[in-house]
């Protein structure tokens, strides 16, 4: 066995939903088998973006806002890699917005996984995206990545989980792995997870929480329907979780399967010039 | 539907010169083509290129266009010579005008014995040794719509500059067989509209004529195409970029050229997508490379900042236009160039590598490649507007002298020897083999915070000394490995040049006219410009009384450059500098030797 890099202790504070997040992945790919070497985590810049630094994974520290044009960036030039990307609501709903839109459209086979605690913990509790109106002075209303997910017409899937539910937690987690690994596309899934220092809201998630699948019409792939069914949770003042969006067909449709296939893709494929030279003859004859 | 005869009547200008009149033989010729956008300007200018090389002659033909899709002032240039050229020429000899706005922009450059050939469909142009036909009626009617009249002109062109009927043909039949049976057919019928009525006309025929010339083992390109061929072959599978004048063109040649190869390219959200998708494919071992321009490269900064905190090879290629903020989209400057030396917050390696032409730009893309991945940091190909987008004759591309070098890499089989791997590993030359991820038995952190050599985050005092020193050492190590100056000219020299890029047509030029007036001069292409090659450039100017920097900026960014890195040489660096948007014309470098000398 060779040496590798050894996680450290995470830097969370005692209590964070960001612990059942890092309990949940390890699980998951424990329990799907996927091998630490084919595992790829682009962590984000904040509390939850160092998860990487806590695992036995390969890790990939992004910028702020950029994890997930650099997770597409693996995925896309080596399709074989199971590629997870985390952060939080600051770096993928605000400075990461306009990548995260285009990640559902693009929808190539990475998992993205946003733990929300509706405040920038590490900077010390400013007010973010997701804060809710009143925090920390906020005057905007809150963004619902959610609802966001759901009017983008593209064969993702979406689910909610909480910290508090660890167990679902995994359970959804496993699923959009494997919707990855089967090359079907984009999942993301937003973990609620609170800040126990700058946002403690344990014991208001846990009464407001409501399991979509419980609610009569509950139908994920019926996208109307459950955009309604959403949007009529939050109006009434409860926080929608479960899965939310999960494309009935079954199709793989992954973006590196639409560029590459079955081919070897950007990584594997052989670029010896001995091996390419009559390819190369032929585009550069093309000259007038 | 027939043409009216009155309107195919030519508008002879003053002094039109009689039938039997000798023709002017010229073996270095300029023909300008304007009108308004839209109007098939940059066809002709294809057209003629073609012919010309049919005709073994250089060619280099540049374009003025406007950022829009139609309408406004555009012009283009084709220059042939028998002699090796890549500049524009000082004074047009044959001007091709679709307006009356080209007329006037066009006269001003017209060489004594300059002739304009104009559609006279809308306007009647008031000058001598000139002529008019109106090519948008006389193919409007048999062909049904005004468009073919540049192929028109093209056939009119051909008959006043006394090309060969069947060669002028085939470079129709070239150009166009691609898109098919009826717009090859109507262009042919365009040709002989045009050619017919200039036979027609007195004193058209063969008023000029073109010498032949021997340059035929050559290509017709240019420096965005050789970009992207240099990256095919040099290796390069994933590229991402956004749409940006004047780097457009490599994005969309990849989309051609790659996907055979396994390759991907991928049109991105932004700039900052761009480059952090190139970042994620060269961290799982592509060779990946974007393009772009100012205000694109402005908003990777970060992200190349980041590539060189991490040691992650990335290659970015740069066409400079004319900035700050938009600027100038379709013109031509080098103004990047204190940007990119200096790029970012904090400090990292980076080379920033400068091709002088198209097969310049073949070999240095296949060699930042290279340089980017045997080094593990950024490397920044510095282009410019004129060297991407202006056509010229460049020697083949030679895949014989082409050579992939990887660095130091941990593969499968070596991975199941080693004890242990650091991502980070503090080696002699800076360099840490690399194990892709993926890599049986072992896996990696990297990262943009600084770290130790296993990509522990760390604030160690002595670890932050450690890893800015394997990094930034990177620039004094690789120094030899980096392409290296070319110069041109008699040793003996007191009087010399340095540029590089799209400046080095008009030195060459600048070098010959000097010659013929007893001004013997020497110049420096630069072809790595950071890391400043000191070891190149000081023994140059050590034999110099005089050195001109000639760049395409006001500030003069080279020449500060180099009188940072060598302030010995201060007195000596003199600046030419131009930054109208326009490219050097080789008697405006010679003007400011001899008024300065």
């Amino acid at each position: 066995m060779v040496q590798s890099y050894k996680p450290v202790p995470p830097i969370w504070c005692p209590g964070c939903g960001d612990f059942s997040v890092l309990a949940a992945v390890k699980r998951a790919a424990a329990d799907l088998k996927i091998p630490t070497h084919e595992l790829v985590l682009v962590g984000g810049i904040g509390c939850s973006g160092s998860i990487h630094n806590f695992l036995e994974i390969n890790g990939l520290h992004a910028l702020h806002g950029r994890l997930l044009a650099q997770a597409v960036g693996v995925k896309l030039a080596n399709p074989s890699l199971t590629v997870v990307a985390a952060g939080g609501d600051g770096d993928g709903y605000a400075i990461g917005m306009g990548h995260f839109m285009h990640a559902f459209k693009k929808n190539a086979s990475i998992l993205y996984i946003v733990m929300n605690n509706e405040t920038y913990g590490l900077t010390k509790g400013q007010a973010s995206p997701t804060s809710q109106l009143g925090f920390e002075g906020n005057v905007e209303p809150p963004f619902h990545s959610i609802l966001t997910a759901l009017s983008i017409p593209a064969p993702n899937f979406i689910a909610r989980t909480f910290s508090g539910d660890p167990k679902t937690m995994t359970a959804i987690l496993e699923e959009a792995l494997r919707f990855n690994r089967e090359g079907r596309g984009f999942a993301f899934v937003e973990d609620l997870s609170p800040c126990v220092t700058y946002n403690d809201t344990y014991k208001l998630w846990r009464e407001k929480v409501t399991d979509v699948s419980k609610l009569p019409g509950y139908d994920p792939t019926d996208r109307k329907a459950m955009f309604r069914l959403c949007l009529e949770a939050i109006e009434g003042g409860r926080i929608p979780i479960g899965v939310m969006h999960r494309p009935k067909d079954g199709a793989r449709d992954g973006l590196e399967l639409k560029l590459v296939g079955e081919k070897l893709g950007p990584v594997r494929t052989d670029i010896r010039i001995e091996s390419n030279l009559a390819a190369y003859q032929k585009l550069i004859s093309g000259l007038a | 539907m027939t043409t009216p005869a009155a309107r195919t009547t030519p508008i002879s200008g003053e002094v039109g010169p009689s039938a039997t009149a000798p023709s002017l033989e010229l073996s270095d010729l300029s023909v300008m083509i304007g009108g308004q956008g839209g109007d098939g300007t940059l066809t002709v200018s294809d057209l003629l290129g073609r012919y010309f090389r049919k005709r073994g002659l250089y060619v280099y033909t540049s374009r003025n266009v406007l950022s829009r899709i139609r309408g406004g002032h555009a012009d283009a240039s084709v220059r042939a010579s028998r002699d090796p050229i890549s500049a524009v020429k000082s004074q047009v000899d044959v001007l091709v005008a679709f307006d009356n706005e080209a007329v006037e922009m066009g006269r001003a450059e017209l060489a004594p014995h300059g002739f304009v050939l104009y559609d006279s469909t809308t306007f009647r142009a008031d000058l001598p040794n000139s002529v008019g036909f109106p090519f948008a009626t006389l193919v409007g009617g048999p062909l049904g719509q005004p468009i073919f009249k540049n192929t028109a002109a093209y056939g009119a062109l051909s008959v006043l500059l006394g090309f060969d009927p069947t060669l002028t043909r085939s470079v129709i039949e070239e150009r166009f067989k691609r898109r098919g049976g009826e717009a090859l057919e109507k262009n042919l019928k365009a040709l002989d509209i045009g050619r017919h009525v200039a036979l027609e006309a007195p004193g058209v025929a063969g008023r000029f004529s073109v010498t032949e010339g021997d340059a035929h083992d050559l290509v017709l390109t240019t420096g965005n195409q050789a970009v992207a061929l240099g990256f095919v072959v040099g290796g390069g599978r994933f590229f991402a970029g956004y749409p940006i004048t004047p780097a457009t063109e490599i994005m969309e040649y990849l989309q051609r050229y790659l996907p055979p190869f396994d390759g991907v390219v991928r049109q991105a959200e932004d700039e900052l997508a761009a480059i952090n998708m190139v970042i994620g494919a060269a961290y799982a071992g592509a060779r990946a490379m974007t393009s772009t321009s100012g205000p694109g490269l402005s908003l990777m900064t970060e992200g190349i900042g980041h590539a060189g905190a991490a040691e992650i090879p990335v290659v970015v290629a740069d066409c400079q236009r004319v900035g700050p903020s938009t600027g100038q989209p379709t013109r031509n400057e080098q103004s990047d160039l204190s940007h990119l030396a200096n790029l970012g917050h904090g400090e990292y390696p980076r080379f920033l590598i400068a091709p002088a032409d198209p097969e310049d730009a073949f070999g240095l893309t296949i060699q930042a490649l290279n340089l980017a991945e045997k080094w593990r940091l950024p490397v920044i190909l510095l282009l410019d507007q004129a060297l991407c987008q202006n056509t010229t004759t460049s020697r083949r591309f030679n895949l014989s002298e082409v050579r992939i070098d990887r660095g130091k890499r941990i593969t499968p089989e070596s991975a199941g020897k080693l004890t242990q791997y650091k991502a980070y590993e503090v080696t002699e030359d800076g360099v840490s083999a690399v194990a892709l991820p993926g890599t049986p038995g072992l896996w990696s952190e990297v990262t943009g915070n600084e770290h130790d050599e296993w990509g522990h985050v760390s604030v160690n005092v002595a670890n932050r000394v450690r890893m800015m020193k394997k990094r930034m050492e990177k620039m004094v190590k690789a120094v030899h490995d980096l392409p290296s100056c070319r110069t041109f000219g008699p040793a003996g020299a007191r009087v010399g040049f340095i540029g590089y890029g799209s400046t080095s047509g008009p030195i060459f030029e600048a070098l010959h006219l000097l010659e013929t007036q007893g001004v013997s001069a020497r110049y420096l292409q630069a072809r790595t410009l950071y890391p400043v090659p000191v070891h190149e450039i000081d023994p140059f100017l050590k034999g110099l009384d005089t050195a001109y920097v000639v760049e395409h900026n006001y500030t003069g960014q080279l020449l500060r450059l180099l009188r940072e890195t060598m302030p010995w040489h201060h007195a000596k660096l003199r600046s030419i500098l131009r930054y109208d948007g326009y490219s050097f014309r080789a008697p405006q470098i010679v003007s400011a030797v001899r008024g300065g000398t």
